[in-house]
């Protein structure tokens, strides 16, 4: 998988080896071509300019290869980025036995009680076990729409806590200034008779949601704090907003879990997050939860999740993958007659360096240059393209399987992987498509190319 | 036009190696483009209603995951009709889910069983495009349904499921619920789905009412209810004849005041598809707005650059074609001509291509979206193909063959030594 960042950084070359070795190996050869090659680099630019229209629809065709590639690639680097992000070292998640996630899991309130004394769980300064219970519900949100249109809903996802406090601290979030975590009724009374129920569901939201809320809204801006939102026949209050992480939280509601419970019928918790008392204890913890007699459980560490929902991710991956390389042989197909008419147009040229006392060598890396310097400036050309959508925000799920999935809102991460991906797509699309007429004009005998 | 023909042939057998790339080059963006709209139109299909045979989802009004309980079911079936005016379904089905693993200790999905709990008997009218099998494979389906209405414990299962799970027909199962923690169900799977409803290779039924009766017994035998027992049916869903016939439909249920705990929502198939997907609307759009022009573009462009060279270098050819009588409408005719005679017939080639690629030997597209766990090429591909290879070779060619049919005979002849 990529590494779900836009920061450049020269350590994570070592990461990432197969694809720097090929952008390095791809450009060391343009390198070395330069240096071996004896017909001057001036008279290949010169007939690219001269053929300004075939070059320039080839560098279009990269531009679009490259470029779409690395939207593509950056979008599913945000989704990686998400899951990335969200899973806190040492932290060890709960399920019920047998669930490998919250929307299959159902933990009975009584029935787990004794889970949070475990051994091994951290305990914070006012003596409170650091176990943040939680019921993670999909709700349905009516979307507004105009007369005479086809009613609409949009899926919502909720999260009842018991300790707002315990979960942000579990959960290493914060809120933006401004904001307050939830009371510990949950509701707040309204003063206007028109409130259903005669009082807000008081809420915290996290940024991406804040925004998904917004839009259906006449402003189409993302919802402030003290702004209200319509769900399960109440009025949700904003009383703080995540701060962002880039994390799956983003784009959920957090209320309290009674008040989730009693809205949609779920009166059980989906999962315990627990903080083990050392990071390297997390997977001890997690064993020990496993073992627990009371009652069949799962456990796993949160960052092993987390690293399960990125099942998604990786088909897309795949996906994006078998696209820019079906793109890419298209591509070379593109270039191959370029370079074939190429070299079709300059046969005498051919003749005559060969007379000049260039060797079948020099024309083979003469030709073999132009084509990939094509690639070379269409590659760049694509990358600066993709780069645009760096920081774009895009709706997508990321899930383990069937079922088990969350809805997200995320953002597109142009990474130097992404980028060197572009460049060693369109230089191997240039080396491919330029090698074939480059060995053909290699071959050509110097009698027949002025005859 | 026929000896017009004839020289576009000709033409493109004189440069055999530049025809081949470019219907190769063709062939392959063709394949993508093809892939792509196939996702695409399926996904379309899904989420649009049928004007005949609308079908209705009515579910938990607030909670998607949400449940209703058994005491709605009977009504439900009739839409809530009271009176004779009121508009009864023409069928129904009811919808629960049960999954769980066959190994409580080992999570992973060779282990994992998702069900679809429901009368068996209404598959094959409410399940999509499984009445649209052949002769031979609706009879094994219903002797299959046949099979679970004598044994209610009897599933059908999709056959990828079967080879997943390593399970032979006649195989006997325990089912460590899941949805239904604690209920746990033994299972003899009596039949596959048909190979030929391929959507369906994934996808395991069981009777809803053997669901039931599990509840029952735990409920007796714990001298307790099984929390998730309370409210089991995940929707109800219901055949109406048209539009109006739902929308009256809609109002009374949503109206009728035996669904208040929990409330209702009342939405047809396709609205409700729509919703499920949201999440990957964008990607949708992306694959539509993005992916599929930007390789029509690139197809275009290759197409375009093999013929501009084509009619570069035939500048002369093009002048005695003028001298010999030929308008510069034929002039244009011919290189378009060409251009479309090989994006046509390597876009139709391509799309076979790729309906038995895909279809026959990989067995679809594997992306998972949603539910739907693999794609296939429609027929109608063949079309696209033809349409997408003419199309792009038409706007490639359209430059290079205006530019031939402006080609002015003295201007070649002058430079002609």
């Amino acid at each position: 998988m990529l590494a779900a960042t836009n920061r450049f950084d020269l350590a994570r070359i070592a990461q990432f080896p197969a694809l720097y070795g090929t952008l390095v190996g791809l450009i060391a050869l343009i390198v070395l071509l330069l240096c071996v090659g004896k017909v001057p680099l001036a008279y290949n630019v010169r007939n690219l300019i001269v053929r300004w229209r075939t070059s320039l629809m080839m560098v279009i065709a990269f531009i679009l290869v490259v470029g779409l590639m690395t939207m593509m690639m950056a979008f599913v680097n945000g989704m990686i980025a998400l899951t990335a992000n969200s899973g806190q070292p040492g932290n060890v998640v709960v399920f019920s036995g047998g669930a490998n996630d919250e929307g299959f899991s159902n933990l009975a309130l009584t029935e787990v009680t004794n889970v949070e004394r475990t051994e091994g769980i951290a305990v914070n300064a006012e003596g409170q076990r650091l176990a943040s219970k939680e019921v993670y519900v999909i709700a349905n949100q009516d979307v507004p729409v105009g007369p005479g249109q086809k009613p609409r809903r949009a899926f919502v996802q909720v999260r009842g806590l018991e300790d707002p406090l315990i979960t942000s601290t579990v959960h290493n979030l914060r809120l933006k200034p401004g904001g307050l975590w939830f009371s510990a009724a949950g509701v707040e009374e309204a003063t206007s008779p028109d409130v259903p129920g005669g009082a807000y569901v008081q809420a915290v939201v996290g940024n991406g949601i804040a925004g998904e809320l917004g839009m259906s809204s006449p402003e189409k801006r993302p919802l402030v704090v003290g702004e209200t939102f319509f769900m399960a026949d109440r009025l949700w209050k904003i009383v703080g907003i995540l701060d962002s992480t880039g994390s799956t939280y983003d784009s959920e509601v957090w209320a309290k879990r009674q008040i989730v419970a009693e809205r949609f019928g779920k009166d059980v918790y989906s999962s315990f997050v627990v903080r083990a008392t050392e990071i390297d204890q997390a997977e001890k913890l997690a064993e020990t939860l496993k073992d627990s007699k009371e009652v069949a459980l799962t456990a796993m560490t949160e960052e092993q999740y987390f690293v399960n929902l990125q099942a998604t991710s990786r088909v897309l991956l795949y996906a994006v993958l078998l696209v820019a390389v079906i793109m890419a042989v298209g591509g070379i197909f593109g270039v191959m007659n370029t370079m074939f008419a190429a070299i079709s147009q300059r046969i005498k040229d051919i003749g005559v360096l060969r007379i000049l006392g260039y060797a079948r060598g020099h024309v083979l890396i003469s030709f073999l240059l132009e084509s990939m310097i094509l690639a070379l400036v269409g590659g760049i050309a694509g990358c600066f393209v993709g780069m645009l959508v760096d920081g774009w925000t895009a709706k997508s799920t990321v899930g383990s399987g069937p079922g088990a999935a969350k809805l997200v809102v995320l953002q597109f991460v142009v990474s130097q992987e992404v980028l060197a991906g572009g460049l060693v797509l369109a230089l191997v699309m240039g080396l491919i498509g330029g090698l074939l007429p480059a060995l053909r004009a290699m071959r050509m005998r110097v009698l027949e190319t002025l005859r | 036009m026929f000896q017009l023909t004839r020289l576009i042939i000709k033409n493109l057998r004189r440069n055999v190696l530049r025809t081949v790339l470019t219907a190769l080059g063709t062939m392959v963006l063709v394949l993508a483009v093809t892939s792509v709209w196939s996702v695409l139109d399926f996904i379309d299909n899904q989420t649009a209603d049928k004007a005949n045979d609308f079908k209705i989802l009515i579910s938990d009004k607030n909670n998607a995951q949400g449940r209703l309980p058994r005491s709605y079911m009977e009504s439900m079936r009739r839409g809530a009709a009271r009176g004779s005016d009121d508009v009864v379904p023409d069928d129904y089905m009811t919808w629960a889910f049960y999954g769980g693993t066959l190994d409580p200790t080992k999570s992973s999905r060779e282990n994992f069983l998702f069900l679809i709990a429901c009368e068996p008997e209404k598959a094959p009218t409410m399940l999509d495009d499984l009445d649209q099998l052949g002769t031979a494979d609706t009879a094994r389906l219903n002797a299959a349904i046949e099979k679970m209405r004598k044994q209610p414990n009897g599933i059908i299962m999709g056959h990828e499921q079967l080879k997943l799970m390593n399970k032979e027909v006649g195989g006997r199962i325990t089912v460590n619920g899941l949805t239904f923690k604690g209920l746990n169900l033994e299972f003899e799977i009596v039949d596959t789905f048909p190979k030929s409803a391929q959507r369906y290779g994934q996808t395991s039924i069981m009777n809803i009412e053997y669901l039931f009766q599990g509840i029952d017994e735990y409920d007796a035998k714990n001298k307790t209810k099984l929390a998730s027992g309370v409210a089991p049916i995940a929707f109800e869903m219901l055949k109406v004849k048209n539009r109006q016939d739902y929308e009256r439909l809609a109002a009374q249920i949503v109206n009728s005041p035996l669904y208040t705990s929990p409330a209702v929502r009342c939405e047809s198939g396709g609205s409700a598809v729509s919703t499920f997907l949201a999440s990957w609307k964008d990607i949708f759009w992306g694959m539509r707005w993005l992916l599929s022009p930007a390789i029509l573009v690139t197809l275009s462009l290759v197409i375009a650059n093999a013929i501009s060279i084509s009619v570069r270098e035939r500048h002369q050819e093009i002048a005695v074609l003028k001298v010999l009588g030929f308008r510069p409408g034929q002039v244009m005719f011919l290189i378009l001509g060409e251009a479309m005679l090989i994006g046509m017939v390597s876009g139709l080639i391509s799309a076979g291509f790729t309906i038995l690629f895909v279809n026959k030997f990989v067995g679809g597209i594997p992306i998972p979206i949603a539910w739907f766990d693999r794609f296939f090429i429609p027929q109608v591909a063949l079309l696209w193909g033809l349409g997408i290879g003419g199309v792009t070779a038409f706007l490639g060619s359209i430059l290079p063959a205006w530019s031939a049919r402006g080609v002015r005979v003295a201007d070649v002849f002058a430079k002609v030594t």
